[in-house]
């Protein structure tokens, strides 16, 4: 499924997902009709434009991950808009691509989002690592205490936000392909866990769970 | 007032002087009930000593009806014409002159006494200063003709009447000027507001079509590949600008600068290709260190560009963390022969190396390089000299 505005952008991401053999289920052009649609087409993968009519980007993400936790979410964006880039991958999305990535790019990404895998650009690895230290800097909460990365993960970030692909970054540690995207992995685990925590204890505070 | 309109902005200023001017009149209908309350307490104190009482009771009773005929004519703005404020002024003027008549020549307070404020004030709220200054010369002239002798009270009241007066229409001016510059300050922030809004959708439109033109290009031959390397290039110092713009709204101290922003500046910068990869956060720094880390970033990419190439990808990760603040330059060339760093060094050319390692020296930070085969890449560690470094 295509979520994006612009309908400029739709068709192209349409056409290259289509001609690489993608089934294209759904497209939409704001929140709701991605909610709706993702319910109805149930997409294994979204590719999903952040700055959408209401709701944006980041709920429709916690939407359609709610309704399929088997669903992936891989974020499109142009617009650099970093504090809702790590929103919608604190809400779950397990990609993030800007949109001036070519064409193979995006067909790489969609296809290893699908496969499970996390993709990540420098820009996302830098603001994940800068979310963990705000975390760690901020007031301590017993009750969801702050995750920590291991200092393996950090060093494995470092490589991603500096430009290394995942098999420079093996090759660089001496660590298998494999061992590198599973530290990557957890990272973002870490990060989607403690949002979850967040939210629910958020929603309990304000007796929103009953 | 009644002015020719000249534009809606001249409209709206006027709108706001005219709403200071209705409290103020609104102010003046309560002072004027109390002078007047007064007034007929200190009438019915001297009732028995007056020559002619009965003239005098119409005069107080014509004073109490005018009184509420004016406070209600005042009360629209559109109302408050000449004919309307000189027949006020005409009562006070009047009821003075009536003063020895009803009380007999050697009388001491005046027919209307302190009711006379009220006409003055009127001037004053509606025609500023002029029209205190006048108001008030017109009212002393009538107290001072009537006296049989003027004592030093009489001329010190009228001493504080000719400065209340135009005090007080100056004073009234300035409100209303403030009031309409505020208006406009208001109605300017409020136009800057839209158009950043609509700036933003223009924006966001723009940069989808750049990057889609950067994104397709290639696929068109090598003209379109120069075009797609154009758009890119386009796109990235819109983005940097928009961005600059936010940060501008972001208050900051006058001595701290945020490095992310100094830096983005810099590496939007060609050649080489590079990307800056931050946080997601500002990151202060004393404007004088962000100069010397954006200088010596700025030298180690000018480097990729000599030893690497033009075109060669580079990246930026800028790291903050309450001990330090972490820049690390990146290139994916093949990286230093072995040995060739401290030939170099050996033979007394520092170069390039020399100057970033001293830059960071000066800054009482570190410089590291490492070289491997998936590239070099410079660590520049600035340590913070907060209370909490030691964390």
């Amino acid at each position: 499924m295509v979520v994006d505005d612009h309908p400029m952008w739709r068709d192209a991401v349409e056409r290259d997902l289509a001609a690489a053999g993608c089934e294209v289920v759904a497209v939409a052009a704001d929140g709701a009709q991605a909610v709706a649609r993702f319910k109805a087409a149930r997409p294994r993968v979204v590719v999903l434009d952040l700055q959408i009519p209401e709701p944006n980007g980041v709920e429709v993400t916690r939407e359609v991950l709610a309704h399929d936790p088997s669903a992936r979410v891989l974020i499109l964006s142009a617009s650099g808009e970093q504090a809702d880039v790590l929103a919608a991958v604190k809400a779950g999305a397990t990609g993030y691509l800007v949109k001036s990535a070519s064409a193979a790019e995006l067909l790489d990404a969609v296809r290893r989002v699908a496969a499970g895998d996390t993709v990540f650009t420098p820009g996302l690895a830098g603001l994940v690592l800068g979310e963990f230290r705000r975390m760690a800097d901020g007031p301590a909460e017993p009750e969801n205490p702050a995750p920590e990365l291991t200092d393996r993960e950090v060093e494995i970030l470092r490589l991603v936000a500096t430009g290394l692909s995942y098999k420079q970054i093996a090759e660089t540690l001496v660590l298998s392909h494999r061992t590198v995207q599973n530290h990557v992995q957890n990272t973002l685990r870490k990060l989607q866990m403690h949002n979850r925590v967040e939210l629910t204890r958020w929603a309990i505070e304000r007796g929103l769970d009953g | 007032m009644g002015a020719a309109r000249s534009g809606p902005a001249a409209a709206s200023g006027r709108t706001a002087a005219v709403a200071v001017q209705d409290r103020m009149v609104r102010a003046l209908a309560v002072l004027r009930a109390l002078v007047l309350a007064n007034t007929l307490a200190v009438f019915a104190l001297r009732y028995d000593g007056l020559d002619r009482p009965l003239l005098g009771l119409a005069v107080m009773a014509f004073l109490v009806v005018w009184s509420v005929v004016v406070v209600v004519v005042l009360r629209r703005a559109r109302r408050r014409t000449l004919p309307v404020l000189v027949l006020d002024l005409a009562v006070g003027a009047g009821t003075l002159l009536l003063s020895p008549v009803v009380e007999g020549p050697d009388f001491t307070t005046s027919l209307p006494s302190f009711w006379v404020m009220a006409p003055l004030l009127v001037w004053a709220v509606c025609l500023r200063w002029p029209g205190g200054l006048l108001a008030a010369v017109v009212l002393s002239a009538c107290d001072l003709a009537v006296r049989p002798e003027i004592t030093q009270t009489n001329l010190g009241n009228v001493f504080l009447v000719l400065i209340g007066g135009p005090i007080v229409g100056y004073l009234c001016g300035s409100l209303q000027e403030m009031a309409a510059q505020r208006d406009a300050a208001e109605r300017a922030a409020a136009v800057a507001e839209e158009r950043a809004r609509l700036a933003r959708a223009v924006h966001d439109g723009v940069l989808q079509v750049l990057a889609m033109v950067q994104r397709r290009g290639p696929s068109l031959g090598p003209d379109g590949a120069e075009l797609g390397r154009l758009a890119g290039e386009q796109e990235s110092s819109l983005r940097t600008l928009i961005n600059r713009q936010d940060a501008l709204v972001r208050p900051e101290g006058d001595s701290t600068l945020d490095l992310s922003e100094a830096l983005a500046a810099r590496v939007a910068r060609r050649p080489p290709s590079a990307s800056l990869v931050g946080t997601g956060a500002p990151v202060l720094v004393p404007a004088e260190v962000a100069t010397e880390l954006v200088d010596a970033v700025g030298a180690c990419l000018d480097n990729v560009a000599r030893h690497v190439g033009e075109d060669a990808p580079a990246f930026v990760l800028l790291e903050d963390t309450p001990a330090a603040v972490v820049l690390t330059v990146r290139d994916t060339g093949p990286g230093i022969a072995p040995g060739r760093l401290e030939q170099a060094e050996a033979d007394g050319r520092l170069g390039v190396t020399g100057s970033i390692r001293g830059r960071l020296a000066d800054l009482g930070g570190t410089a590291e390089l490492t070289t491997g085969p998936s590239g070099t890449s410079w660590e520049l560690t600035w340590p913070r000299r907060t209370a909490h470094a030691a964390g």
